[in-house]
């Protein structure tokens, strides 16, 4: 029965869907998380009588061919990189994105990694830190004796020493663009890796073209839609039952055969 | 004597085959674009030795596929369109020019515009849409214009065929036909949104329950044949 192996693609996609979604309502609160949607598509196809066949001597051409489908399969689990709302923290150190572009982030192992997560802290050396405390690039040192710190939208790190009345500039924060964003890789904890899909960084300036702009004291929140996720969810779930009964009447007929004296 | 069994074996042949393309349907019933299937039957008549009564096997001779739009489903994904009506994305493929419904496209790293398998979306100049590097935002307008802040850069190619059922489906979304593509002058496409699969699940679980029933009855059929001939056997080798 080709029908079983059919439903059984069925399932396996609905619970490639119900994953995906229940990843999303996990990451609800997540800061910088983008949702994902999982993206179907059909198998290849049997031709039992194909298409534009002939029926006669004469040249008659059948209206429509017999194919049928072998199932479904997963295409791809995209991440829709919509902007999440910005909401205000009155954290000095939290730094959200407006616009396009990420944060750089240097991993113990040197490598770069991408981040839309801004909520930043110091660590004992004074240096701008993500919440793993790998460092933001490039390295920003905030002096011991600073008061005050704001970040213009520009990414321009301005600290008020003790006593000094003009602020001092002590860096530049700078924001990754790439050609494709949905092609790079997350590998977890707010993280996001270059791929090959995702196409060459290229750092810019917050503020320039292209590159969105920074917004102290404020944290992007993750662009889960709760609704249309729970939604989803209630679709994915009835899609899977209709896929099992798909596989308990093929099994019926199979019965049935079973019976045959 | 036999030709009862075969021509319920007929039916049964069938029956499963429907089984199998309404299975597939239900397994399609989140893929985007999908169009559902339905399995046409014709009658095959046929007269041994040009004397008998006629006999008529059942023959599924093909498939419609039924084009009707699919529900839009929003997704704000500003690369994912959905075509509202008629109409087919043209993409390019080693062995030509394939058309899909599917239209949830994203942009490779060459910034080209490509379908969920990774084939370039084709303008209606028959080139590849290439996205501006230092364009931030794209819309697409209902006529399927590919616009960022920089100016247009390409019209997506909508085209329709003469007869939608000669189309050979290929899976991933894909169709393939030999027909002239004739250039739809005003597709509707719909930025931020995809087509979703126009199965409707419970006429395929209501017919499925249809045939699940036709398919005993004949098995039930098939039974009966068998007794009859075993009985009529034992009889006629007792009067012996």
């Amino acid at each position: 029965m080709r029908s079983l192996s059919i439903g059984a693609t069925g399932m396996l996609a609905q619970q490639l869907n119900v994953e995906t979604i229940s990843n999303n309502i996990a990451n609800m609160t997540t800061t910088g998380f983008k949702r994902q949607r999982a993206e179907f598509q059909d198998l290849l196809y049997q031709n039992m009588r194909r298409v534009g066949s002939t029926s006669s001597d004469a040249g008659t051409v059948v209206p429509a061919g017999v194919q049928v489908g072998a199932g479904v399969k997963a295409a791809a689990v995209y991440r829709i990189n919509e902007q999440g709302n910005i909401t205000p923290t009155g954290n000095v150190l939290d730094v959200a994105i407006n616009g396009q572009g990420f944060f750089q982030v240097e991993l113990p192992n040197g490598e770069t990694a991408y981040t839309r997560a801004g909520s930043f802290q110091l660590n004992a050396e004074g240096t701008i830190v993500t919440a793993d405390g790998y460092n933001v690039q490039p390295g920003i040192v905030i002096p011991q004796n600073a008061v005050d710190i704001t970040i213009n939208p520009n990414g321009e790190v301005l600290v008020k020493l003790d006593g000094q009345v003009e602020p001092q500039n002590v860096g530049q924060l700078q924001l990754a663009v790439f050609p494709n964003p949905v092609g790079l890789e997350a590998v977890g904890d707010n993280l996001l890796l270059e791929t090959p899909a995702s196409g060459q960084a290229l750092a810019g300036n917050p503020g320039e073209p292209g590159v969105g702009r920074l917004m102290q004291q404020a944290l992007e929140t993750s662009n889960v839609n709760i609704v249309s996720e729970i939604t989803s969810l209630i679709s994915a779930q009835r899609a899977y039952e209709m896929n099992s009964r798909v596989i308990s009447t093929s099994d019926q007929m199979m019965q049935s055969v079973t019976n045959l004296r | 004597m036999e030709n009862t069994l075969y021509i319920a074996l007929s039916r049964q042949e069938a029956l499963r085959r429907q089984v199998d393309v309404m299975a597939n349907n239900v397994a399609n019933m989140n893929t985007t674009g999908f169009k559902a299937q339905r399995m046409l039957f014709l009658e095959y008549l046929e007269q041994p030795d040009r004397q008998q009564d006629s006999m008529s096997f059942v023959q599924d001779f093909g498939l419609m596929r039924n084009v009707a739009p699919g529900p839009l489903m929003v997704t704000d994904n500003p690369l994912d369109v959905a075509l509202r009506d008629r109409g087919y994305f043209a993409v390019e493929t080693f062995a030509g020019p394939r058309y899909t419904r599917g239209g949830s496209f994203q942009m490779n790293a060459d910034r080209e515009l490509v379908d969920g398998n990774g084939l370039p979306v084709l303008s209606d100049q028959d080139a590849r849409i290439i996205i501006p590097a230092a364009a931030q935002h794209v819309t697409i307008t209902g006529n399927g214009t590919v616009m960022t802040e920089e100016g247009e850069v390409a019209r997506m190619k909508v085209v329709t065929f003469a007869d939608e059922q000669r189309m050979e489906t290929l899976g991933g979304g894909l169709y393939a036909t030999a027909q002239e593509p004739e250039v739809l002058e005003n597709p509707q496409v719909a930025q931020g949104a995809i087509e979703g699969s126009n199965v409707q699940p419970v006429v395929e679980m209501t017919q499925m329950m249809e045939v699940v029933r036709q398919y005993q009855n004949t098995q039930k059929m098939i039974d009966g044949e068998h007794e009859r001939i075993r009985t009529a056997l034992q009889k006629l080798s007792r009067v012996q």
